[in-house]
């Protein structure tokens, strides 16, 4: 039988980071009445998680560190409609709630140990920061990858200080929608979307990447996935992380459908192979 | 299966008031059908009328709580209702709750009024007035598996009484019934069959559902179409078969405590802002993309894969609320010939 209890956490601390977002943590509070109801220990990079802040309601995020042995995870949350203004007044040590994991993360078998290329756009970021850090540990001598990150401007580029440590062990592609008139672009930047820079980001292989991974704003993604397959990969190794509204991540409400999918259940990850008759 | 022969429906009904609560479809001065609960036996069920609302609300609540938060845990509220029986449900109601079956199996709110439901289905002798039970197998004769009684009127005021579960068997325990000879069964079926018979002609459903999945209804179809949904919700509503909801939380402050719950309430596809994001993004801001969503639900192959039939039980209810513009009837008609 499903739960559609949360377990409680804890507010434990935040950071901002570019415009209206924010580095949360949040602690599991094992109250001995209520031992925690979900296995929040599987949490898979790409899997997501029902926030509940009390008297609003609840809301998708992804984890960008997955929940520890001390119970602490990690989420980047931009500031959108009433659920998440209200979290941005709330003091650290505040009750809230979580039930989680949820849905169908990165394919981990299709990229450990793999050339990757990686798209994302403005907060899509978020879903993939658990899964950089980890191809990054792991990091094989021949392997490469390449990520390409768009931002609307300079001001709203979200993972400064992961993107400066990653910059070491990948190379990084930034891109600007608009750029001030006096800035001067630095080595890795350049004005446009991502899609102005996949070629170039593809050249950077000397082997062609075996798997894309996708997250951001949809046409973007379905653009972005054209252009790859132009470039000569394949519909099933192209991976997209598809945002609908969620109101139970159980597959019961329906809001999230896409055609005869629950995008909670289903994905919130599909294969460029499994979407193309669906969009 | 067990076959029994009752003269008088009073003492099956007395009987299962003994240990149920039991809802009856009951009809008022306007015509207007309604499941109602009854406190006595008496009242014979109605044949083929079906009631203005379905069933589905006794399982799926039109809004209920899912949790409480005291302040710092939160807790479930799963409903513990007293045993009830439906007496005297129609076939495509039945059906429409074993769809709903499959759909909840895992919804513990779902289930818990589920399992203390006892559901005693009504043979439709006769055709109703909207339905079209047959064309999509849901009807008119109860199935099987979809009830855990069946009663079926006989000629001479008589009733045949068909246990089709053990929860059937025991329920009808201590009740004094005599065996039925099986050629009744035999006459039932033949019931059944001639009802089946005086369905009007139906085929430019089954055309329409083929035309439907052959994907080449052109988009501008469903605009046409949509240009006529108000997004009043009535079909969605009234379907026994849909099964969207939302959520929201309520604040309850006394001067001791503050208590929020989380309930969730039926929603509707059809509404503009059904998939809505926070960021604005609509990915159904196109009405024609919600009404075509609406019947591939009812009627695509994806569904009937999943479920093994269709998401349509033929009672013809959306008809009902929304004549000539989106109900079955008009959609199926105008597929045939404008799309
Ligand atoms: C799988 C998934 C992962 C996500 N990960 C992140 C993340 O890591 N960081 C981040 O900042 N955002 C993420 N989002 C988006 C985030 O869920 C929305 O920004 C958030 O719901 C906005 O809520 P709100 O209450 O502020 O907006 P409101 O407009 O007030 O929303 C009201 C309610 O609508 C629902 N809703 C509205 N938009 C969305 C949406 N896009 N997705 C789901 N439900 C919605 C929610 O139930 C919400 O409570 C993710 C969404 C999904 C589906
Ligand atoms: S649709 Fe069929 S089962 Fe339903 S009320 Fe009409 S005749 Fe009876
Ligand atoms: S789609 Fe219409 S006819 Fe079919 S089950 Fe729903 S309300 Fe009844
Ligand atoms: S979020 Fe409810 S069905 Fe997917």
């Amino acid at each position: 039988m499903l739960n559609h209890t949360p377990d409680a956490i804890e507010l434990v601390d935040y950071i901002d980071d570019g415009e209206k977002a924010r580095h949360y943590q949040f602690r599991l509070r094992n109250i001995t009445s209520q031992a925690t109801t979900y296995d929040w220990q599987s949490a898979q990079p790409g899997q997501f998680f029902m926030l509940n802040v009390p008297s609003i309601g609840e809301a998708a995020f992804t984890f960008t560190e997955p929940p520890n042995e001390q119970g602490e995870f990690r989420a980047l949350i931009r500031q959108m409609g009433k659920l998440t203004h209200t979290l941005f007044t709330l003091p650290k040590g505040e009750i809230l709630g979580a039930r989680g994991p949820f849905g169908h993360g990165w394919p981990l078998e299709e990229i450990i140990g793999k050339n990757i290329i990686i798209i994302a756009g403005g907060c899509g970021l978020a879903p993939l920061v658990n899964l950089i850090n980890g191809l990054i540990d792991n990091l094989a001598d021949d392997q490469r990858v390449v990520l390409v990150y768009g931002a609307q401007s300079k001001r709203a580029q979200l993972l400064s200080p992961e993107r400066e440590r990653w910059q070491a062990h990948i190379k990084i592609y930034n891109t600007l929608n608009e750029i001030k008139d006096q800035y001067t672009l630095a080595e890795n930047e350049s004005q446009g979307t991502p899609l102005d820079i996949i070629d170039t980001a593809m050249s950077a292989f000397t082997k062609p990447p075996a798997t894309a991974l996708l997250c951001g704003p949809e046409i973007m993604m379905y653009r972005a996935a054209k252009q790859l397959v132009n470039k000569g990969m394949t519909n099933d190794a192209i991976f997209l992380a598809i945002e609908r509204r969620m109101h139970c991540a159980v597959g019961l409400c329906g809001h999230c459908y896409l055609h005869e999918h629950y995008v909670c259940k289903k994905g919130p990850t599909f294969s460029w192979q499994e979407l193309q008759s669906l969009v | 299966m067990e076959i029994y022969l009752l003269d008088n429906l009073d003492l099956l009904q007395q009987h299962l008031l003994i240990q149920h609560q039991l809802y009856q479809v009951i009809e008022d001065d306007n015509g207007q059908c309604s499941w109602q609960q009854q406190t006595k036996e008496g009242n014979a069920p109605l044949i083929a009328k079906l009631p203005q609302s379905s069933a589905k609300d006794f399982f799926f609540a039109e809004h209920e709580n899912l949790l409480i938060f005291n302040g710092e845990y939160f807790q479930e509220t799963l409903p513990k209702p007293a045993p009830f029986v439906l007496f005297g449900a129609l076939s495509c109601d039945l059906t429409a709750i074993s769809y709903q079956d499959k759909f909840f199996k895992d919804d513990p709110y779902y289930q818990a009024r589920r399992q203390h439901c006892l559901l005693v289905g009504l043979d439709c002798v006769r055709p109703c007035q909207q339905g079209f039970c047959p064309t999509v197998d849901a009807g008119p004769g109860v199935r099987e598996q979809s009830a855990d009684i069946i009663l079926h009127p006989l000629e001479n005021q008589q009733w045949l009484v068909i246990t089709t579960s053990d929860k059937g068997s025991e329920a009808v325990k201590g009740l004094a019934l005599s065996v039925a000879h099986w050629h009744l069964l035999t006459q039932r079926d033949l019931v059944l069959h001639q009802c089946e018979q005086d369905f009007p002609d139906n085929t430019y459903i089954t055309q329409a559902i083929d035309k439907l999945n052959s994907g080449e209804i052109k988009d501008s179809f469903w605009q046409q179409l949509a240009v006529q949904c108000l997004g009043c919700s009535g079909c969605t509503t009234l379907c026994p078969t849909c099964s969207c909801y939302s959520t929201r939380s309520i604040t309850v402050e006394s001067e001791q405590k503050k208590v929020i719950k989380q309930q969730r309430f039926w929603d509707s596809c059809l509404y503009e802002g059904f998939q809505r994001e926070a960021s604005f993004h609509n990915p159904s801001s196109d009405a024609g993309k919600r009404v075509q969503r609406f019947w591939h639900h009812k009627f695509g192959n994806e569904f009937f894969t999943e479920f093994n039939r269709h998401g349509c039980v033929g009672c013809g209810r959306c008809e009902q609320t929304c004549p000539g513009v989106i109900g079955i009837h008009s959609v199926m008609k105008r597929i045939n010939s404008d799309a």
